[in-house]
């Protein structure tokens, strides 16, 4: 939105009044700061807009900015007309603050405790103090230079030493290291959204089994030393990355439980029936090569008991998908579950079975655009004349439309301990790998 | 004697009541011996820096936008429908309150998240006295 607004008022010299919902307009002071620069007028709706009924819309119109309190269309017509200040007018670089030290200042244990939860580089659970000892063990995990750059993001830029002292605060061995750095190449895709979005990492290669990872019985449970440090340390890098802090930057309305561990397990690719293929290697690496993951999604629903002949687990995930948003999927099932359905149901790659999925999931017109998230992104395309989506618009309600149409977007993963013929069928995509190695 | 009888029972009271304390706190935590000084330490900061970005000035504003065009454009966020009636009353609004602002609703093409160069250059064309932007949420 600041975008489009900023365009206009630089290209046209025209000027504009941002609207927003009450919900995200605070958000404003970081992106003047630190995103956009330009100190674009704002008034604030009433939270929610979508949803509501238009005599609600009338009122929202006829009553109050919820920023300067002023009647909501005196305060527009005064964001377009009343003569700028001496900060809309403000030009260059502002004055910037010092940059954040290397070394904090000495303090106590307890004392260095309360500041890492007052600046929110926690996930509020313990942590070991990153003292230059520790992080420089770490160090020792990867031949990478300490000031090489992770991630980036804007002008932030995580460096293989900040992303040791993210492994020491969460308990990481040198050993994980490379792991861990790929891990943190992809920080800025951590969860953050107001839908509450999540991750899933997924860990294949040998590397699994160097690192002690566990991907069979309780795979995805808080059972394994290296699953949940690796899971943990997406959080603290991720939050740290991204400058997330509850009401300055984090903004998941419900938030996920999900993003103290971001579902981080490995691929029990040694279970794998013959034919289906790790997810590495999906993904179009090696099967020797080392790679994680980092899928990112919202949902995770669960068969909850044995898989059935009558109704088989094919069938099963098409039904459950249904529920799903319709953009992407990743299936994870217990070895049994693979092995059932190629040698019970015909199913030779989980390719087959992702074509078998994309094929068959049905999801009523009405409910496939009562989805928020592809209402906002797809219906602008459909008004455009832009297929499928157009068709679907026009589709009555209560009719299926098959939405999985990317037949790559449906993963699948196994893991577990044939303990029980479950799965879990989620929302999560993968746009693709990291190899560890690069950064050993 | 029963005055001095009830003395020693207070001072006797008194030295029970100290030694409680004395025996508190040689059990408790508090140690108040220098040695007992929690040791400070220095530890890596977590915290990435962040520049700030250039200013850039917003466009003069008109006096008034009496006798005027304005465009309301609607970015879609949460679908065509999430807020497009919010800028059909404001237009009601102007109609009812400020006939003369020539009100004109658009839908930005790229949605939420995309642009729509055609729009910018007609709005810029129509040389717009102002504009709207939003619903974000």
């Amino acid at each position: 939105m600041s975008r489009f607004a900023g365009s206009i008022e630089t290209e046209g010299k025209i000027p504009t009044v941002g609207a927003s919902g009450v919900n995200v307009v605070n958000f404003k002071d970081y992106m003047l700061k630190y995103s956009f620069g330009m100190p674009i007028r704002y008034v604030a709706f009433p939270f929610p807009i979508a949803g509501q009924p238009r005599s609600v819309h009338k009122e929202y119109v006829e009553g109050k900015d919820l920023l300067s309190e002023a009647p909501m269309m005196q305060a527009i017509i005064d964001g377009l007309t009343k003569p700028l200040t001496d900060e809309e007018l403000k030009t260059g670089m502002p004055s910037e603050g010092a940059p954040e030290p290397r070394f904090l200042k000495a303090d106590t244990e307890d004392n260095l405790r309360r500041l890492f939860k007052e600046r929110e580089w926690t996930d509020y659970n313990t942590i070991i103090l990153p003292v230059e000892e520790k992080v420089t063990e770490m160090l020792e995990g990867t031949g990478h230079k300490p000031d090489e750059v992770v991630c980036e993001s804007g002008s932030r830029k995580m460096t293989v030493e900040k992303a040791a002292i993210y492994a020491v605060m969460v308990g990481a061995k040198p050993e994980y290291f490379p792991t861990i750095l790929a891990i943190c190449s992809r920080a800025s895709s951590f969860g953050n959204s107001t839908s509450s979005m999540a991750n899933m990492i997924v860990v294949n290669g040998p590397v699994r089994k160097e690192l002690g990872m566990n991907s069979g019985t309780d795979a995805l449970g808080p059972y394994n030393e290296a699953n949940a440090v690796l899971g943990r340390v997406f959080t603290i890098a991720g939050k740290i990355m991204g400058d997330l802090r509850l009401n300055a930057g984090a903004y998941s309305t419900l938030g996920s439980n999900l993003q103290y561990n971001n579902i981080c397990f490995a691929e029990n690719e040694e279970a794998l029936p013959e034919g289906w293929e790790p997810l590495h290697v999906q993904l179009g690496f090696k099967s020797t090569d080392n790679v994680v993951s980092i899928g990112i999604g919202w949902s995770y629903i669960s068969s909850v008991g044995e898989a059935q002949i009558s109704h088989p687990p094919h069938m099963m995930f098409r039904d459950y998908m249904r529920s799903l948003a319709g953009m992407s999927a990743t299936i994870v099932m217990d070895p049994t579950v693979a092995g059932l359905l190629k040698d019970a149901h015909g199913f030779n790659t989980k390719e087959e079975l992702s074509k078998y999925l994309s094929e068959n999931v049905g999801v009523a017109a009405g409910t496939y655009w009562g989805n928020g998230v592809n209402t906002t992104a797809f219906k602008p395309m459909a008004l455009q004349g832009r297929e499928p989506y157009a068709t679907w618009m026009n589709t009555p309600p209560e009719e299926l439309i098959k939405p999985f149409t990317n037949a790559r977007g449906i993963r699948v993963v196994v893991a577990g301990g044939g303990i029980q013929t479950t799965w879990f069928v989620t929302d999560f995509q993968f746009p693709g790998g990291v190899l560890i190695d690069k950064w050993r | 004697m029963r005055k001095k009888g009830t003395w020693a029972s207070f001072l006797f009271v008194l030295f029970v009541l100290i030694s409680i304390g004395l025996m508190a706190c040689d059990t408790g935590n508090v140690d108040t011996t220098e040695n007992s000084v929690e040791p400070m330490i220095t530890v890596m900061n977590p915290a990435l820096s962040t520049s700030m970005v250039e200013r850039i000035p917003l466009a003069p504003r008109t006096d008034t936008i009496e006798g005027k065009t304005i465009y309301l454009v609607d970015l879609q966020w949460g679908g065509p429908e999430a807020a497009y009636s919010v800028f059909e009353e404001m237009k009601a609004w102007f109609s009812r309150n400020m006939p003369s602002v020539n009100v004109e609703i658009r839908r930005s093409s790229g949605g939420p998240f995309g642009d729509d160069p055609e729009l910018r250059k007609e709005i810029i064309a129509q040389n717009a006295a102002g504009v709207v932007v939003g619903i974000g949420g």
